[in-house]
């Protein structure tokens, strides 16, 4: 991968890193660890700039300004190629934090139990670079 | 400017676990158990720190009791005691004896982190071990280089037929003459025992392991490991805190935990505030001996800083002053342990930045090591030379106090996260 940014605008950015989300909401591990709670994630992601809702209980994922005027739980702050990163499990996300590469605000304690199981995903994620044949998001 | 609160404030909320938590009644058998359990640690304490070892005939007492699963779940066979519950408990055995208490301790902080981190799979089976067994677990993780903050350098390689062995060696191993089951960090290696290239993967590849401990307490000999007996210290004698040296220590697949890092993350409260609970159990002790020697001394007819021709030191005026401080100081560290324990049990240490999680949980701990030192130093102080003599629990109390200038965090390491937080720009560094 080059300098630039790995996605060339918000909608890939919607399409991939939200189709995770969709997907993540779906998956039964991730539907036992948040029901019956209140665990709102909303990402802010830069270069570029993007914004994704995620309501784990109500299984829903929104993008863009509805994203935005959605009342979260948890905020996240990452740049777009490290949540590429991240999804292909290439991104260790205490370190990112230490390293401010990450920002997590809210009640966040929720949110970081489902890290280990964002790690079920991460083939899935890279299954679906491949398929789309996104060879050059992949991170070596 | 980093703030030192989130901007937007989180009420708290419950404990997942509240509903199995213990009831005050349950609690109050428990803590008469750590009431009897203390006055024992008074009783044979002394002799243990003359002795420079740990106190073995309290293995068995210790396990009599019902205090070995205090903070396990319920839904795992224990009490279910809260971090407050467990806090008190061990501030009542360290007012017997501190440093017998800081052994037992380690029990505490890796139940609390290890049951945080494993599997309900890998929980029913260890912390079953611990509730219906009576074994204990203890922690070794630090090394030559560096304390908790320093990246393990003990290696586990891969076995080609699954599970790794373990090579290096832990230097701080409290409780290793009690326990049967260890927990402890090293880093993966490839097959040939090379550590990772970059600082990004040795992180990753830092995990946490738990598995059987046994060795023969004649040879020191274990499979795959050693035990050294090197712990002589200014004080905390009876902890028995040797050098454990692993040389090919198996641990089958199913003792891999979590990754440690991001693991360690969330529980670290358990060790931080159990080691606060300790400090705090020994200023209660050294107001309790202040108390009962300030209050009978008397110093007949002086000439000195007091001249009078009969003098009760309980009627001098920095003595009273001294003793109210002391006191007072003890019931600011109390509130602040208590209280810091609840918002972690409620969740509101979400309303903390993230960054600094531990260092505010810490924070209990350092001002309460920072006051027991200036405690024991002024009770020496006001009972004069007499509590400098070896024997006298002043001096012991003196030394053992010490040691509370170590556990992670201090009050340096505490401070240094927090200034680096709020001097840190705000953006993010990619």
């Amino acid at each position: 991968m080059s300098d630039e940014n790995a996605f060339k605008d918000a909608d890939e950015v919607y399409k991939y890193i939200g189709g995770m989300f969709e997907t993540a909401t779906k998956t039964p591990a991730f539907i036992e660890e948040t029901q019956g709670g209140n665990l709102v994630i909303l990402i802010k992601q830069t270069k570029p700039d993007a914004a994704i809702l995620v309501d784990f209980p109500n299984q829903t994922v929104v993008t863009g300004d509805e994203a935005l005027a959605g009342k979260s739980t948890v905020q996240l702050r990452m740049s777009s190629d490290n949540a590429n990163k991240f999804w292909q499990g290439k991104l260790n996300f205490t370190l990112a934090m230490a390293q401010r590469k990450v920002k997590l605000d809210g009640k966040r304690s929720v949110a970081l139990k489902l890290l280990p199981l964002t790690e079920g995903l991460f083939d899935s994620y890279k299954q679906t670079l491949k398929d789309d044949g996104r060879e050059d998001l992949l991170v070596a | 400017m980093a703030s030192t609160q989130t901007d937007d404030y989180q009420a708290p909320t419950s404990d997942k676990s509240f509903d199995a938590a213990l009831s005050d009644e349950d609690f109050d058998t428990l803590f008469e158990q750590a009431e009897e359990l203390s006055e024992y640690f008074r009783e044979i304490g002394p002799e243990y720190d003359k002795k420079n070892t740990f106190a073995f005939p309290t293995i068995e007492k210790y396990k009599a009791t019902d205090l070995l699963a205090l903070s396990i779940p319920k839904k795992f066979g224990g009490h279910g005691g809260s971090l407050l519950q467990t806090s008190k408990v061990v501030s009542e055995l360290s007012k017997g004896d501190s440093a017998i208490t800081l052994a037992y301790n380690m029990h505490y902080i890796m139940v609390g982190i290890a049951g945080g981190l494993m599997s309900d799979e890998q929980n029913e089976y260890w912390l079953g071990r611990v509730v219906k067994n009576k074994e204990i677990m203890f922690g070794p993780f630090s090394e030559k280089r560096a304390g908790f903050s320093g990246l393990a350098d003990m290696k586990a390689i891969p076995q080609e037929g699954g599970g790794w062995k373990i090579y290096g060696t832990k230097t701080w191993g409290t409780l290793c003459d009690a326990a049967s089951i260890i927990t402890t960090n090293a880093t993966i290696t490839d097959k040939d025992g090379n550590l990772p290239d970059t600082f990004e993967e040795r992180v990753a590849a830092e995990s946490f392991f738990i598995a059987d401990f046994e060795f023969d307490k004649d040879t020191l000999q274990g499979d795959g490991f050693h035990v050294e007996r090197t712990w002589d210290s200014l004080g905390m004698h009876a902890t028995g805190t040797h050098t454990i040296v692993f040389d090919g220590f198996f641990v089958p697949e199913s003792g891999f935990i979590c990754e440690w890092r991001s693991g360690a993350f969330g529980v670290l409260e358990w060790a931080s505030l159990m080691f606060a609970s300790i400090y705090l159990g020994m200023q209660s002790r050294v107001l309790e001996e202040s108390i009962k020697v300030l209050s009978k001394k008397t110093l007949g007819a002086v000439f000195g800083a007091t001249v009078a021709s009969d003098v009760k030191v309980s009627g001098v005026g920095h003595i009273i002053d001294g003793v109210g401080d002391m006191a007072s100081r003890y019931e600011i560290c109390r509130r602040t342990l208590y209280r810091t324990c609840e918002e972690v049990t409620l969740g509101l240490d979400d309303n903390w930045p993230m960054e600094l999680r531990f260092p505010y949980i810490g924070l209990a701990k350092t001002f309460i090591a920072e006051n027991v030192m200036e405690m024991t130093k002024h009770a020496m102080s006001m009972v004069g030379g007499m509590s400098f003599r070896r024997g006298m629990i002043f001096e012991r109390l003196y030394r053992d106090s010490a040691a509370s200038l170590f556990q992670p965090l201090n009050g340096d390491q505490g401070r240094t996260y927090i200034g680096e937080y709020l001097l840190a720009p705000e953006e993010l560094e990619d």
